[in-house]
């Protein structure tokens, strides 16, 4: 009986403090249920929609107060293990009232492989219940593809040809700004702009090449498009081989005579422009080419010969003023095929170089005869008057 | 005035009995100056091409003065050669024993410069003909101007002047010699080796100048 009583009471504190305890927590529980409330985040946004390694992109995401009242928001961030976040989390970004919505923007960084990954977005606020809200963000490398659509098979000098390049978008997503260039003299245009090319899509873009030069060659192109803001470059390379053509006009310079001019180092070059080819050449002009020392004169700077059918030739005449030790005279010689294609071609003329003063007129006999007659003159006048004495 | 072409004897003879004046030997020379200044203003113009390269674009200026400059240095110096050769001629003379004031024999010697004009005509033609159509290299360093200027004095042209201005000078120097005999009261024989001591030495120094010697 005595261990019974103890027993009795300790069993009854017991059950009071649990029973007390019980109570308390209901009363705490039913507080916190009832001034807590509800946000949502409501949607997300990431731009550009997928990533390649190492871009920046931005997330926005919407937070909405679902409750009737207004609440306090006192911080949101955004946390990875995968991107980087590069912006600092919000801090009291503001009160939201009855159904309002906030958006906040984050700037991320794909310093990661390609694949698909969950930032978490935290949103904590002044009786507001803590929410976690996870989102896929993807990482794609993938870049897009250039390609060679259509070259000619026989590439000429001097004649245009159109050379097709395609672009195609490997990509799950849009990019924009997409354009090729080339740095290619002969290659016009130097540059095709594109735009934005869709998800699996593809354009063409036709240069026309024009080359100079015969043999082997290699056309550089780089496309350049935009994902998101962030820059991307692939590079395409053309090898092409180029021949001379067989029928296009071929000018040659013969004759040439280089007569020097009163005046400072002005030289007269004249010969004869003929045309070696089997086509035509329209609109030929000569002209002197701007060089260092080198300084085309009036009144022919340039020479227009016009017309050269093939067989054909036609005489010229270039003016040219040479300064310091310049031994050749660089010419410039253009002409158009029937297309309206401009084509050029240089010459080099050799200049006799004159480091000393030189004349080139010849010492003329008549001269010599007058000088003669003089010293005839001179010797009978001194006869003459030894003679008189 | 012919007549000191065809007879200087008979002339200078005639000249002896007047009044010693220089007015005309004078204006003979002026003549000779101005037209070998002619003749120096074409070769100025030439060396100042030549220079254009070595002056900056501020300093160009000057090289217009080249041309006037070396113009007026010929006229002044003609007048200095009609008075050294008168000087020469005076001084060997006095080995000879002649006699008479140095203002006649300047006037004689000034007389003799006549067929000196034509020669300077022909010798400015000469230049001219040659700076019209030659090739003007720009030197760069003024060190080189000789070496520049070496294919010029070289030249058929400029050799061809030389050659006339020796014939004009036997000219003139056989006037002097009919100058010197009375102007000196010397005789035809010292006269004569009076007169071609500097001749000679002038004649083979523009031989040596063409390059033959």
């Amino acid at each position: 009986m005595r261990q019974t009583i103890p027993t009795f009471i300790f069993l009854l504190l017991f059950f009071f403090v649990i029973a007390v305890a019980t109570s308390g927590v209901s009363v705490v529980s039913s507080v916190t249920g009832e001034q807590k409330s509800s946000v949502m985040i409501t949607g997300y946004q990431v731009n550009p929609e997928v990533l390649m390694c190492n871009d920046i992109g931005t997330v926005t995401v919407t937070v909405k107060n679902m409750e009737p009242k207004t609440v306090n928001i006192n911080e949101v961030q955004m946390l990875s293990q995968g991107i980087k976040v590069l912006s600092d989390s919000y801090f009291n970004p503001g009160s939201l009232g009855p159904g309002g919505a906030l958006s906040l923007t984050f700037t991320i960084k794909a310093t990661c492989p390609d694949g698909i990954y969950y930032p978490k977005v935290i949103v904590n606020g002044e009786g507001v219940q803590s929410i976690r809200y996870s989102f896929p963000v993807t990482v794609d490398s993938s870049p897009l593809i250039i390609g060679v659509k259509d070259v000619p098979e026989d590439i000429f000098r001097g004649e245009r040809a159109k050379i097709e390049l395609v672009v195609g978008n490997s990509r799950p997503n849009n990019v924009t700004a997409v354009k090729i260039v080339t740095e290619d003299k002969d290659v016009m245009p130097a540059e095709v702009f594109i735009g934005t090319l869709s998800a699996d899509d593809s354009e063409v873009a036709a240069f026309y090449l024009t080359p100079q030069e015969s043999g082997d060659c290699v056309l550089n192109f780089k496309l350049q498009f935009k994902n998101g803001d962030n820059y991307h470059y692939t590079d395409l390379s053309v090898p092409l081989n180029v021949t001379e053509s067989k029928k296009s006009a071929e000018l040659i310079l013969t004759g040439i005579e280089v007569e020097s001019m009163p005046g400072m180092n002005v030289y007269k070059i004249t010969g004869d422009i003929n045309n070696a080819g089997l086509e035509a050449a329209n609109s030929v002009v000569m002209k002197v080419c701007d060089a260092e020392g080198i300084e085309a004169m009036q009144p022919y700077k340039a020479y227009f010969v016009g017309l050269l059918n093939a067989d054909d030739f036609s005489s010229f005449e270039l003016n040219v003023k040479i300064g310091g030790n310049e031994t050749q005279v660089p010419l410039i010689i253009e002409y158009k095929d029937e297309d309206g294609i401009l084509f050029s071609e240089h010459e080099y003329i050799s200049i006799e170089s004159t480091q000393g003063i030189a004349s080139t007129g010849e010492l003329p006999v008549p001269m010599i005869a007058v000088v003669i007659v003089i010293a005839i003159v001179v010797i009978g006048m001194i006869a003459y008057s030894w003679k008189k004495r | 005035m012919i007549e000191i072409l065809t007879n200087p004897n008979k002339f200078f003879e005639v000249k002896k009995e007047e009044e010693v004046s220089l007015k005309i030997p004078a204006l003979i020379v002026l003549i000779i100056g101005i037209i070998s200044g002619i003749g120096a203003y074409f070769m100025g113009g030439l060396t100042a091409e030549m220079l254009s390269g070595t002056l900056p674009p501020e300093a160009q200026a000057f090289l217009s003065f080249i041309p006037i400059s070396t113009a007026i240095t010929a006229v002044i110096v003609s007048f200095i050669i009609w008075v050294v050769f008168a000087a020469i001629f005076y001084g060997i003379s006095c080995i000879f024993k002649g006699e008479g004031k140095f203002k006649r024999t300047l006037e004689f010697v000034g007389y003799g410069y006549i067929p000196m004009i034509i020669s300077g005509i022909i010798g400015a033609i000469f230049i001219y003909n040659f700076v019209s159509t030659v090739h003007i290299p720009v030197v760069t360093d003024p060190a080189k101007m000789a070496e520049a200027f070496e294919p010029l004095l070289k030249s058929p042209m400029m050799q061809l002047s030389y050659a006339i201005s020796i014939l004009f000078m036997l000219w003139s120097a056989n006037i002097w010699v009919f100058g010197l005999k009375h102007a000196r009261n010397l005789t035809m024989k010292n006269a004569l080796i009076t007169v071609a001591i500097p001749v000679a030495v002038y004649v083979l120094w523009t031989i040596y100048q063409m390059g033959v010697m």
